[in-house]
């Protein structure tokens, strides 16, 4: 078995409520782990940690306790400019790409300044400026424009340029697609496929579009309410859902084709997520699940293996 | 001088009046000196208390005076007062706010808890205590003027910061591992410096009034320099016999504090779309019914 | 055919401090009683200022110049005066947006909000405003609705936010409901819930309604008929059965066809349209789809393609010269 580039163990990250002594518990003990090339999906309700748990891997949320392990590496063992410069492996895609660029930088000096940090001489930055827009599939007559004068894809698209001037060897995208439109989204998706096969990057997609997961990642983590409940292959997960969670989040999204949308087989999911200042006892779902029993109130179900690499945390899983 | 503003607030000069008399402002505050009709500080008892004629055309003070002339002059001396305050302000104020919007903390925490008693104390008060610690003179008054200043600013640039810290592109440098210092200088301070002197504007008004004030009470601007605060205080005792003397340093004081005040707001107000005026208006329209004209028969086709 | 909305030939112009700008041109759409009508296409392309405008509510900052016909049920909407349009909404009319926050008070109980409506649009006082609160949040599906009318906004989430929201729209049982992007900021499992509550709402009250959404999902999921936006023109019109499954439009058939599939290989590349939407000034002198279209022909970049029937179904209508050679086989985008 390959080792992973990214691996994260137990991470938990808590914020302290405005309610006073209580703690919001957004991440509570996940485990993941990326490899080198592979695209992993994150998916889940909002809510549920998602945002949370790729912050605290990038450094922009500080985890209470866990590891997060790059590359053999705990980076917890580091400090100062040490981890900044191993952290900066991590590269982070955010969701709005009207508001991660600077207004006042024109598309090359975002580019050059990501250059200047990841510590390219500066000969050298001209040339690998416009080798990064190309990577991206953007001009280089683009370099003197400003992030206010490109679509949101473009823009998309220089964020991505901008991470990958970090050779980056792990890239979480939070919700990269969500706010462009659909005829755009298909550029920047496959420039996914791209970084992780061409670049041997390791991708963590982090959305909510399942269909969209379904397409582009090979693995998936399916996350409720600060913790993992089911893990799987794409073909695994999404042919076979195990977690009763997961089976309600894939039959509640819409197919397109109104004839089998009306045929949909209804699960209905009531209620919404809990608060995650008050997570419920025993098995975090059991105040919406269908099947949940006595037994889900004491027990925090484990995650059992269902089959090689397909792990749901139910306690009756595949009843 | 808030209930002054507030008071001051019916007359609404318009933007447009405001940015005039404030480029008169300035522009007679850097070449006043040179503009001079004659010497503001030379005395000519001969010539004491004259009314308006060819030779002093505001007429002359109980010295004798060029009342037009220290008009003038005083409008430097105000502007390089306001500007002295205003630049040991900024910089005490927008270092410390971004530093404490940067690193919050414990560092915030002192940072603010000063503020928060500089900005509980009317700036005047504050001025007087330093002058009272430090003595008057001209240094004194520009520093116990700027200790009253900065927490305004310094508020203003820790918002500024703690609000654009977590906007995406400055996250995106710390996932870069962009050093500390290079988010500080090159992204957070040009950032509040920008936000900062929208508000400096319209503090610049108040802050006339402040060294007006002072230089009335005797504690700022000494005679014989030419100072509207200190014109008032010179001539009052004449208010009776020539009354001009006290009314034209008054107004001339009560136009830069208003007409700043109004700048500021309007270029506050400035970032909220207004509608068009009426001549753009008109243009747009015909733009817009010149291509429903003859073409469009010709080549859009028919409409459904 | 009893239309409670009906637009003909509407015309919007944005006159603003750079340009003046035709964002909607030429579109008529009508919407009958009880009926869902959604409306497609990608931002920019006009779906918003398109409905919206007819009814008096004008993108901000800018001024408008508008055309051609409006009628909510049987009353002329353009030309009429500003007052008359005003007194219509929220009564006849009823707007729902993307994001519930904005549309409530964050300072005021969720109670004397509705409340308020009620007061507003039915003439209700004191406790007859109160308990016409209760019945509409209970009508919206809030469970434990006395509790609820005591909290404030920040204490709902996201999906009771948007009912609350919900039960203030429909207070005064009006005609016509235009809900833009209601669920786009909700999950997929709330999203369902409040389509199914809109559904249920329209079918009791015989309300219509007009969906502006991106997510074809939705369409498929709510809707009766769709009409799909370029460049703030119609390219295709019909009900949802014919459209999305057998798209005549070149754009609606891109559009569709970039949708990920259930039977697409993990891994495989995703569809998209090569180019982007026109840049919006004036009037685009020929069909605007043209230069991404793949089946454009020169004639196509010059003369207008109107809106014409597709032959078979009633109501079915697409703007594109080449319709005849778009015949798609029944089926073939299930
Ligand atoms: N900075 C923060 N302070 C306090 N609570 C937060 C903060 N960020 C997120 N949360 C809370 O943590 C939980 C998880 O949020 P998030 O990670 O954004 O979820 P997701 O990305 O899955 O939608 C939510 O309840 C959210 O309100
Ligand atoms: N307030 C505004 N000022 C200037 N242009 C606007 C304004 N609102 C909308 N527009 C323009 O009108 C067009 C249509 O906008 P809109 O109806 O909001 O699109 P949609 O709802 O389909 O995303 C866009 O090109 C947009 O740029
Ligand atoms: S453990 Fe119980 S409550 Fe949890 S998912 Fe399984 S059946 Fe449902
Ligand atoms: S009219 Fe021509 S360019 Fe337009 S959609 Fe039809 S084929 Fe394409
Ligand atoms: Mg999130
Ligand atoms: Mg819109």
């Amino acid at each position: 078995m390959t080792t992973p580039v990214l691996e994260v163990r137990n991470l938990v990250t808590h914020f302290r409520s405005v309610e006073r002594g209580k703690t919001i518990k957004a991440v509570d003990g996940v485990s993941l782990h990326l490899n080198a090339g592979e695209i992993v999906g994150l998916i889940g309700e909002s809510g549920c940690g998602k945002s949370t748990l790729s912050r605290s891997i990038v450094g922009l949320a500080t985890p209470n306790s866990g590891q997060i392990v790059l590359d053999g590496t705990d980076l917890s063992t580091l400090r100062g400019s040490a981890l900044r410069r191993t952290r900066s492996a991590i590269q982070y895609v955010f969701q709005d790409p009207y508001s991660s660029l600077n207004n006042r930088q024109t598309i090359g000096e975002a580019l050059e300044e990501a250059l200047v940090i990841a510590g390219l001489p500066a000969e050298r930055r001209g040339a690998r400026t416009t080798e990064l827009l190309d990577h991206v599939g953007l001009p280089a007559a683009i370099a003197p424009r400003y992030g206010r004068e490109l679509s949101g894809g473009q823009r998309q698209r220089v964020a991505i340029a901008r991470a990958l001037a970090m050779n980056p060897r792990v890239l979480i995208a939070d919700e990269p697609v969500s706010a462009l439109d659909l005829s755009v989204r298909a550029q920047v998706m496959n420039l996914f496929f791209d970084l992780s096969r061409n670049l041997g990057v390791a991708c963590l997609l982090v959305a909510h579009d399942l269909a969209l997961v379904r397409q582009a990642a090979s693995r998936n983590y399916v996350m409720y309410l600060g913790k993992i409940v089911e893990e799987g292959a794409s073909t695994q997960l999404y042919g076979d859902p195990r977690h009763p969670y997961s089976r309600a989040l894939l039959a509640s999204a819409p197919s397109p084709d109104p004839v089998a949308e009306r045929a949909r087989p209804r699960v209905p999911l009531t209620g919404e997520l809990p608060s995650p200042t008050n997570p419920p006892s025993g098995c975090r779902f059991r105040t919406r699940c269908p099947v949940a029993q006595a037994a889900c109130t004491a027990t925090l179900p484990p995650p059992v293996e269902v089959a090689t690499g397909h792990r749901a945390a139910c306690l009756f899983e595949g009843a | 001088m808030t209930v002054f503003l507030n008071s001051a607030r019916p007359l609404r000069v318009s933007p447009g009046l405001a940015l005039w008399i404030v480029a008169g402002f300035l522009f007679l505050g850097l070449f006043g000196p040179w503009l001079v009709p004659h010497d503001p500080l030379k005395q000519n008892l001969l010539a004491a208390g004259q009314g308006p004629g060819l030779v002093h055309w505001l007429g002359t003070d109980h010295l004798g005076r060029d009342t037009f002339s220290r008009l003038i002059a005083a409008a430097n001396t105000s502007l390089v007062g306001i500007t002295l305050v205003l630049g040991i302000a900024l910089i005490i104020g927008i270092g410390l706010g971004t530093l404490a919007g940067y690193r919050r903390g414990w560092t915030e925490e002192a940072i603010m808890r000063v503020t928060d008693v500089g900005l509980a104390m009317p700036s005047l008060i504050i001025a007087l205590a330093m002058i009272g610690i430090f003595g008057t003179g001209y240094w004194n008054m520009v520093i116990a003027l700027a200790l009253a200043w900065w927490p305004s600013f310094c508020r203003v640039s820790r918002a500024v910061v703690v609000g654009v810290m977590n906007k995406p592109h400055i996250e995106a440098l710390r996932v870069m591992g962009a050093s500390p210092l290079r988010i500080f200088f090159v992204h957070l301070l040009p950032t509040t410096t920008g936000s900062v002197l929208v508000y400096a504007t319209a503090d610049a008004g108040g802050l006339a009034l402040s060294i007006a004030t002072l230089s009335f009470l005797g504690l700022g601007i000494q005679p014989p320099t030419p100072e509207w605060g200190q014109m008032l205080v010179d001539s009052l005792p004449y208010l009776e016999g020539d009354p001009r003397q006290v009314i034209l340093p008054g107004l001339a004081l009560t136009l830069v504090v208003v007409a700043f005040n109004f700048l500021g707001e309007a270029i506050a107000l400035n970032r909220v779309p207004r509608p068009l005026g009426r001549r753009l208006l008109a243009r747009r329209r015909a733009e817009a019914a010149a291509w429903d004209r003859p073409p469009r028969g010709l080549v859009t086709g028919e409409k459904a | 055919m009893n239309a409670v909305y009906d637009i003909r030939d509407l015309t919007v112009d944005l006159y603003t401090r750079s340009a003046a700008v035709r964002v909607v041109d030429g579109v008529s759409l009508s919407v009958a009683a009880g009926e869902c009508l959604a409306i497609v296409g990608e931002s920019g392309s006009g779906k918003t200022v398109m409905s919206f405008a007819p009814i008096g509510l004008m993108p901000e900052g800018v001024s408008v110049g508008l055309s051609g016909g409006a009628q909510l049920a049987g009353a002329d909407l353009i030309g009429g005066d500003e007052a008359a349009l005003a007194r219509l909404r929220g009564r006849e009319v009823a707007v729902i947006f993307q994001d519930p926050m904005t549309a409530l008070n964050p300072a005021r109980r969720i109670g004397s909000q509705i409340a308020e409506v009620c007061t507003l649009h039915l003439g209700l006082k004191g406790a007859a405003a109160e308990a016409r609160a209760l019945e509409l949040m209970r009508l919206v599906g809030i469970s434990d609705p006395e509790a609820r009318l005591r909290q404030y906004p920040h204490e709902l989430s996201g999906g009771l936010c948007q009912r609350v929201v919900i039960a203030m729209a429909i207070a005064a049982e009006p005609k016509l409901l235009i809900a833009d992007e209601p669920t786009t900021a909700l999950d997929v499992t709330v999203q369902a819930q409040i389509l199914d509550l809109l559904r249920d709402l329209r079918a009791r009250m015989g309300m219509a309604m007009i969906l502006i959404t991106h997510d074809i999902g939705v369409v498929a999921n709510a809707a009766d008929r769709v009409a799909v936006m370029y460049a703030g023109r119609l390219a295709e019109v019909g009900p949802v059965d014919q459209v999305l499954r057998a798209p005549t439009h070149p754009y609606t058939r891109a559009l569709i066809d970039a949708i990920p599939r259930p039977e697409d290989p993990v891994g495989s590349p995703f569809r998209g349209l090569p180019g982007m939407p026109p840049q919006l000034a004036g009037p685009i002198g020929g069909c605007a789809f043209a230069p991404r279209c793949p089946r454009a022909t020169p004639g196509c970049a010059t003369l207008r393609p109107p809106m014409r029937a597709v032959a078979g179904t009633p109501g079915w209508q697409a703007a594109c010269h080449h319709l005849t050679l778009a015949v798609i086989p029944k089926g073939a985008a299930a």
